[in-house]
């Protein structure tokens, strides 16, 4: 048989102008939402006007996200970065077990050594849903104006291994010190990677 | 008992490839070889064989979203080189609400070990070892599994071993290239048009198709072939990831009414 090649040529890719159909993409106001924190006050976004923030998902029983902590990659990132004044907020979806409930998600940050902001409870999936966070981690920077500024993984090496911090693109940072220095995101997308968010069943 | 046997033959002793499987997590895995020994610059056909746990799955090459592929790091002596993995053929499956691509139960890879040329007479047992990690997902949690496993290889004639069986049959469910089929993408709109032009003789009715490629076709769309003026075309949503225009999309075939499962290969022209 002979090989077909009239496809050369036939792609028109770059030349068309994708709209995009999903819940959220960069750029977009970020979704308002007022949640309760572990101390059982109320945190919301809108509040937050004017200042650079971080919306983290996180499991800490995913092997992705004790990558994360166990290394103390994540708490080095929420120490650097609310001392630059952002605010990082910790968003714990799941809607079972000891992590949708305050206490259980409280001990569980102290012990993993949590330095963000604010840890709060998404347990009816509320915020998951509108900003459409999919994995442990996934990470949002909104900017000082509300907008969508990043979406997506926290870095480029999707692993379980401690050791891959080390030679991957931190993505979480790259957007934050380019929000920070008033410039535009080179990365403002990314697949996310991790455990699924553990939505409440349907 | 084998030992035994190999010993009044007068022949050096061989450690018999494998112990069997090694736990971890939510899973089991353990190797297979064509042979016991090997012939110089001939490569010798190893298993890499996961059981995974009732309720669990394993992930694909592109395992979708969330999810990770498994990896195998090789630590083989020195001129031996290991050819890519080869991965069965997967399912689909939903974990919570993301969709991804990989197996339940038992998948069995396999990977070429080839020896030096030339080493002749002066060849020796080969160890080649082997660090894997895999994840195991279920609705409720994500689970790792680390091992590392090896297997002897000795000097000799390559003659199938006790596993060549199992890895005939693994083969079987090993994408592999069909000479003259041929894929074409082109990206229309928010979606991407797939034709694949194949021998006449070659069915695609029925069968499944999984993109092997990940952030190319959105992993929750189920593609389906229909027979076209051009050969066999689908629809295809573009993943939300693709960034600018695709670049390489391989899409694995099988079931319906294939023989066995095929992959046919895309790749942008150099502009």
């Amino acid at each position: 048989m002979k090989q077909h090649n009239t496809f050369l040529g036939a792609v028109l890719g770059a030349m068309i102008c994708s709209v995009n159909a999903w819940a959220i993409e960069p750029g977009d106001a970020a979704p308002a939402f007022t949640v309760k924190n572990v101390k059982g006050e109320e945190v919301s976004l809108a509040k937050q006007k004017g200042k650079v923030v971080v919306l983290e998902w996180v499991n800490y029983d995913c092997p992705f996200v004790k990558k994360h902590y166990g290394s103390g990659n994540m708490q080095k990132l929420q120490e650097k970065y609310t001392a630059k004044d952002v605010v990082w907020i910790t968003v714990s979806t799941n809607a079972e077990g000891p992590l949708s409930e305050a206490k259980g998600l409280a001990d569980r940050s102290k012990e993993a050594g949590n330095k963000a902001t604010q840890i709060v409870l998404d347990t009816d999936g509320k915020v998951g849903k509108a900003y459409g966070a999919k994995t442990t981690p996934h990470m949002f920077v909104i900017d000082k104006e509300g907008k969508i500024a990043y979406d997506g993984a926290i870095d480029s090496v999707k692993s379980t291994e401690a050791a891959d911090i080390a030679t991957a693109d931190s993505y979480v940072s790259l957007a934050l010190d380019s929000v920070l220095a008033g410039k535009t995101v080179d990365k403002a997308k990314t697949e996310p990677y991790g455990c699924g968010v553990k939505y409440a069943a349907k | 008992m084998k030992f035994s046997i190999l010993m009044a033959a007068g022949l050096p002793l061989v450690s018999q490839v494998m112990a069997a499987g090694v736990k971890d997590g939510h899973g089991e895995a353990e190797l297979l070889a064509q042979s016991a020994t090997y012939q110089t610059g001939k490569p010798v056909t190893v298993g890499i064989r996961l059981k995974v746990e009732d309720g669990w799955h394993a992930y694909w090459t592109n395992p979708g979203e969330g999810g990770m592929a498994m990896s195998a790091k090789w630590t083989l002596p020195e001129g031996w080189k290991a050819g890519a993995l080869q991965a069965p053929v997967p399912k689909r499956f939903m974990t919570g609400e993301l969709p991804g691509f990989g197996y339940e139960g038992e998948a069995v890879y396999l990977v070429d070990l080839t020896p030096p040329a030339g080493a002749g007479s002066g060849a020796s047992t080969a160890e080649c070892k082997v660090k894997l990690s895999w994840l195991t997902c279920d609705e409720k949690a994500c689970v790792p599994g680390d091992v590392e496993l090896a297997v002897k290889l000795a000097p000799g004639d390559g003659a199938p071993g006790k596993d060549a069986a199992a890895l005939t049959a693994a083969a079987k469910k090993i994408p592999q290239p069909l000479q003259g089929a041929a894929l074409k993408v082109e990206e229309a709109d928010k979606a991407l048009k797939l034709t694949i032009t194949a021998p006449a003789g070659v069915d695609l009715d029925g069968a499944q198709a999984f993109p092997a490629t990940e952030q190319v076709v959105d992993a929750a769309d189920p593609l389906k072939f229909a027979r076209s003026a051009d050969g066999w075309t689908a629809t295809a949503k573009k993943s939300e990831y693709a960034t600018g225009a695709p670049t390489l999309l391989d899409i694995v075939l099988a079931g319906g009414k294939l023989e066995r499962p095929l992959v046919v290969s895309w790749q942008a022209a150099k502009k």
